[in-house]
This record gives C-alpha cells, structure tokens and sequence, in this order.
C-alpha cells in the first residue's frame, strides 16, 4: 500500500469528514482554506490549524464576526436567545 | 538545556505542587482540576521530558499487552493524553493500526510526540494525525474509532465519568476502551511528608497532593460510562529516587504536578525542606534511595455489541446448583 504522507492537506480534509466534529455541539466541522482554520458552523467558533495540528479546545476557538457567520437564522436564534435571557433577567 | 535551568531557577514554590488525581464529580460544573493550568504544565513538561522515561514506558508496554490478547484488529485508534511517546510508539509497532489518532490537550506535547514519530518514522504504513484536544470536549465522531488508548492522563479530567462516556460513543460498535490511571495509594509517602511538614512549620494543613482514585470506584466508572465486559486490574510500581528533590523533578518533567483549582500556590521554602527531610528521614531505604510508590489502575471496557458474551436473564437457569454439587462429587 502506498501511501504519500507529505499531501497533509488532502488527508486531513478527508480525516475531517471521517471523524472530527465540534468538540462543544459534535457537529460536523468545515475546512476554510482562506484562514486554515476548521470552522464549527452550528456554533459559529473558528479553531486555528497551527503547523497542521488542529487545536480543538475549546478555550483555543474564536468566535467569528457576525458578517463571516454563514447563516442569517443563526443570527435570529442568537437574538431570540438573547431577548430569552433578557427576560429570564428581568 | 536552556529550558532545563530555566525551571530549575523558579522559587520553591513550584517544586512541591505534587500529583494529585481525581475524585469524582458527578456535577460537570464542579471544578477540581485547572485544566489550562495542566496544559501549561504539559507544556513545560515536553520539554523536561526524557526520551525513554522508565516509569511512563512501563505502564504503556502493560497496557498495550491488554491489545495483544484480543483477536480482534483495529484498524482506527485514538490515543488520548497523557504518556504519549511510549504509547504511539508501540501502537504503530502493533501492526494491526493502519490510521492512528493522537490527541493532547497541549500544543507543545504533541508537537514534541510528532517529531519523535516522523524522525523514527519508516515508511510504514500508519496514517496518523495529531490533534489538540481537550478530553473532556472530544471532537470525534460517533461510531468512528476501533480504540481509544488512554494511558495516565485521565486523572486530570473533571468530569471522568462524562470523559468516558464520550469515548464510548466514540467507539464503533464492539470497540475496545482502555485506560490507565493513577490510583489511591499513589504518592503515600509524599502525602504522609507534606501534611506532617504542614503541620509542623504552619499549623495547618492545604491540598498538596489531592484525593485520589480508588481501585472500586474504577469499576463502577466503568459500568456507569456503559461500557460492557468491564475489567479492572492493579500494579503497585516503586521507583526510587537519590533523594525527595529528584521525585519532584520526576513529576515535573512527567507533567503531573498538581493542577488543583484551589491550591495553595505559595510554599514556603521552609515547608518544601522540611517535607524532604522528613520525607527522607521516614521513607529512606537501607541504601541510601528513597522509594515512591505509584498505583496504576487499568481499566478495559467494550462499546456493547450483540456478539458479546452477556448474562443470561434471572430465573433463567433450569439445573440446580446443588445437583451440580453432586454431579462434581463435592470436590471442595
């Protein structure tokens, strides 16, 4: 079997969708070249690929900016959760 | 050796924040350990840590001689933290691994691993990808890995029965958990000198080496994660050490100084000598060394599969026991 190890970006794309989720929600995880970083869409957190090693503690995530998080109904169910809270607090 | 003087400069302080292991919560909000403290500490400790560390080897050669019994293969493998240069080394010598996941929650440690494994890589056949991570937040898929190796790094999680319940949905069906940890009577001597010292220089005794693991719990934890055919066993190893010092050195370059998340973090010069002395003073061996005793606990368990021996229901039985008895002639 012949194996080229060097071509790390393929086989991690591959490992990705074969066996990495989001560590918080275990949904699955999307590759963004632009940034190398893994992205949790179901959360909207960026985890860094430093070396190719993806860092997937949760404390070393970003939370993306809004205009980069994909969905617009992400944004309403944030703004629910958020009157939700507001409630709860008042 | 940079790194090396560099520690060897820090005050006492640090020197004496032994190992400590988990109690265990059963609220996940509860917190023990310092979970971003024990990644710093990982951190330092790839850089202390020797390339073949008797101790660590030990109990990864022991552990993986639970894989040799089993028939099985696994083909996917996931080697959470803790020792993990032993651990990865003799998995891909295994053979039977053909993709090797190797996670960590410090960036350093992996790092480190990842050198140690391509500098010895030889073309083999092994897919391995390194991967930080925290185990209480596993990032795998579920149903996606034949193993997961843990070999002492699961003391350090806050919440290990929810640890081990993600490993388990980790596993494919009929997947094999094992894990090593530190157990109860770990560090007796080094518990036994630090309060003694407490004692005598301040009047009180703080967290040094916290509660630990014990060998029945391990079962229970075992069962509660849902794992089936759980199996439990102990080794006792004494390491001996020229002195108290070098047992702290040990535990540094090992990284399991103690991470509790309310410890005292001033020590006094004071209490560190006098715990060595009367560590030395009570422990000492007739030559000169002073012994550690560490207690490993393994654990194996199985993701329930329906190919699995179980019992059968209550009642179900149709012999009696004592016509059994009778049968055998009543041997004992």
């Amino acid at each position: 079997m012949v194996r080229i190890s060097k071509e790390a970006m393929p086989s991690l794309v591959k490992i990705l969708s074969d066996i990495l989720v989001c560590p918080l929600s275990k949904h699955p995880l999307r590759y963004c070249e632009q940034s190398n970083s893994l992205i949790s869409d179901s959360i909207g957190v960026s985890f860094p690929i430093k070396n190719g090693i993806p860092c997937l503690v949760p404390r070393d995530g970003k939370i993306l900016e809004e205009e980069d998080a994909s969905k617009p109904d992400n944004d309403t169910n944030l703004s629910t959760v958020n009157e939700e809270n507001q409630q709860r607090s008042a | 050796m940079r790194g090396l003087s560099l520690f060897r400069k820090k005050p006492m302080s640090l020197a004496f924040r032994s190992l400590c292991l988990s109690p265990f919560s059963s609220n996940s909000n509860l917190k023990i350990f310092d979970r971003q403290l024990k990644r710093k500490q990982r951190d330092r400790a790839a850089w202390l840590m020797p390339q073949n560390d008797p101790l660590l080897h030990t109990v990864a050669q022991n552990l993986l001689d639970r894989l040799h019994d089993c028939k099985r293969t696994f083909p996917t493998a996931l080697c959470l933290g803790g020792s993990l240069q032993p651990i990865t080394r003799s998995l891909r010598d295994h053979g039977s691994i053909e993709k090797l996941i190797v996670m960590d929650s410090s960036y350093d440690m992996l790092q480190a691993c990842k050198n140690a494994y391509h500098a010895s890589n030889n073309d083999d056949n092994v897919d391995a990808l390194f991967l930080v991570a925290d185990e209480e937040f596993l990032p795998i898929k579920e149903s996606s890995v034949d193993l997961v190796v843990s070999c002492l790094g699961l003391h350090w999680t806050n919440d290990l029965p929810g640890a081990m319940i993600q490993s388990r949905m980790a596993l494919k069906p009929d997947g094999l958990f094992l894990a090593a940890i530190f157990g109860g009577e770990t560090l007796k001597e080094l518990r036994i000198a630090c309060t003694l010292a407490q004692m005598e220089r301040e009047g009180g005794i703080s967290p040094r080496v916290s509660p630990l693991a014990q060998v029945r719990d391990a079962g229970n934890l075992l069962t509660r994660a849902g794992f089936t055919l759980p199996g439990v066993d102990v080794d006792e190893y004494v390491v001996k050490y020229g002195s108290a010092l070098e047992l702290i050195e040990h535990l540094r370059a090992m990284g399991e100084t103690n991470a509790l998340f309310e410890m005292n973090s001033i020590l006094k010069r004071d209490t560190a000598l006098a715990t060595a002395a009367i560590y030395d003073s009570m422990f000492s061996a007739e030559d000169g060394t002073v012994p550690a005793t560490f207690q490993v606990i393994y654990m194996t368990g199985w993701r329930e599969h329906p190919s699995q021996q179980k019992a059968k229901r209550r009642g179900s039985g149709t012999v009696s026991f004592q016509d059994i008895h009778k049968h055998f002639g009543g041997q004992s």
